[in-house]
C-alpha cells in the first residue's frame, strides 16, 4: 500500500460528506431562493411587450395596434389587451402614444372627429389631442397622451409601460 | 383611473367625478337551469365580456352596473316589474341608460323600457381560441360605440 492511498475509512467520510452537503444544498437552495425572490423578479415596469406589428409597416399614419400580456391581479392572473396608437413621425422616429385620455381615462380615436381632422378624439367629454399627443387648450385634457418607450427586436415593435409626459 | 365598474376603488373615483359620468350601462341576465343552463351560462359570458370592453372604452362617462339578473321560467313582465324600480333610481343619477341583453323576450318589451334596450344574439365562443374571440368582442362593441356615441352627440 503506498502512503497516498486512501482508507477506507477516509473514502466513506469523503463520500458521505460529498452526498450529505449535496442533498444539505438541494434543500437550501429553494428557501434561499423564496427569501430573495423578490429580489431576483425583474421590475415589471422595466418589461417591454411584444406588440403583433412590424416596425416595416408603419406609415405617418397612426395605427391602432392591439397587444397582450399577463396581469396578475390578487391571486388572479389574466390576460389584458392594451392598445397603442403607432406611427413613423418626419424624422422617421417610431411614436407609440397610449390611448388612455388625461381627463378621465376613456379611450381616444385617431381623425374620428369630422370637425376637427388629423386629431386625437375622446368621444366622452370632446377632448381633443395633436398627433404627438400634446393635448389642444380649451378641451378638457390637462395632460398630453401618455407616450410607450419602443424598442424594435427581429422587425417586431416592443413597448414598454407608458409614461406620463407634462408638456410636449 | 382605467376603469369604472362595481368595485371599491372605481366607486371612490366614481364619486369624485360624478359630474362628468352621465351614462350607466346595465347588463340583463336571464337565469335558466336544466336543458337550457348552458345557454343561459353562454349569453351571460357574452354580455360579460361586450360590457366589459363598452366599460374600457368609455370609462370616465359610464359606468358599468352589476348585472340584473332574473329567471327565466318566470314571465317577463315580473322582470320587466323589477327593472322599472331599478331604472327609478338610476335615473336620478344618470342621463343615459343603456340595457344590454342577449334575451330576446326583452325585444317585446321595448317601448315599455324607458332607458335604451341593446338587443345582441349571443354567439358560443366555446369552440374559439383567445384570438378569435378578442377579434369578435372587438368588432361587435365597435358597433356598440357607436349606439353609444349617437346618444350623447343626440344630447348635445
Amino acid at each position: 500500500m503506498g502512503k497516498n492511498n486512501v482508507t477506507r475509512r477516509q473514502f466513506l467520510s469523503y463520500t458521505l460528506t460529498g452526498v450529505g452537503g449535496f442533498m444539505a444544498a438541494g434543500m437550501l437552495m429553494p428557501m434561499l431562493r423564496f427569501a430573495v425572490d423578490p429580489v431576483l423578479k425583474a421590475d415589471a415596469g422595466g418589461e417591454f411587450i411584444q406588440t403583433p406589428k412590424k416596425a416595416s409597416e408603419l406609415t405617418s399614419e397612426p395605427t391602432r395596434v392591439d397587444f397582450t400580456y399577463k396581469q396578475k391581479d390578487a391571486w388572479y392572473e389574466s390576460d389584458v389587451t392594451s392598445t397603442a396608437w403607432i406611427y413613423k413621425d418626419d424624422n422617421g422616429k417610431i411614436v407609440a402614444l397610449s390611448p388612455i385620455c388625461k381627463h378621465l381615462g376613456c379611450t381616444v380615436n385617431w381623425n374620428t372627429d369630422k370637425a376637427h381632422p388629423n386629431q386625437f378624439f375622446c368621444p366622452c367629454h370632446f377632448g381633443r389631442y395633436e398627433k404627438n399627443g400634446k393635448n389642444i387648450p380649451g378641451t378638457p385634457p390637462p395632460q398630453p397622451l401618455d407616450l410607450y418607450p419602443v424598442q424594435v427586436k427581429n422587425g417586431y415593435i416592443y413597448l414598454g409601460k407608458a409614461q406620463p409626459r407634462t408638456h410636449v | 383611473m382605467h376603469e369604472m365598474k362595481w368595485i371599491p376603488e372605481d366607486i371612490e373615483t366614481y364619486l369624485n367625478v360624478k359630474e362628468y359620468v352621465d351614462t350607466v350601462v346595465v347588463p340583463l341576465y336571464g337565469i335558466s337551469m336544466d336543458k337550457e343552463m348552458k345557454q343561459s351560462a353562454e349569453a351571460a359570458e357574452f354580455i360579460t365580456l361586450l360590457t366589459t370592453r363598452i366599460e374600457r372604452q368609455f370609462t370616465g362617462r359610464l359606468i358599468l352596473f352589476p348585472p340584473f339578473t332574473y329567471l327565466k321560467k318566470d314571465p317577463i313582465e315580473k322582470a320587466l316589474a323589477d327593472l322599472f324600480e331599478w331604472h327609478n333610481v338610476l335615473k336620478a343619477d344618470f342621463k343615459h341608460i343603456f340595457y344590454l341583453t342577449s334575451d330576446s323576450d326583452w325585444r317585446l318589451k321595448e317601448d315599455m323600457l324607458q332607458g335604451t334596450l341593446i338587443w345582441l344574439p349571443s354567439i358560443p365562443l366555446k369552440s374559439m381560441n383567445d384570438s378569435q374571440k378578442f377579434e369578435l368582442i372587438d368588432n361587435q362593441s365597435q358597433q356598440l360605440f357607436s349606439i353609444l356615441t349617437d346618444k350623447w352627440i343626440e344630447s348635445e
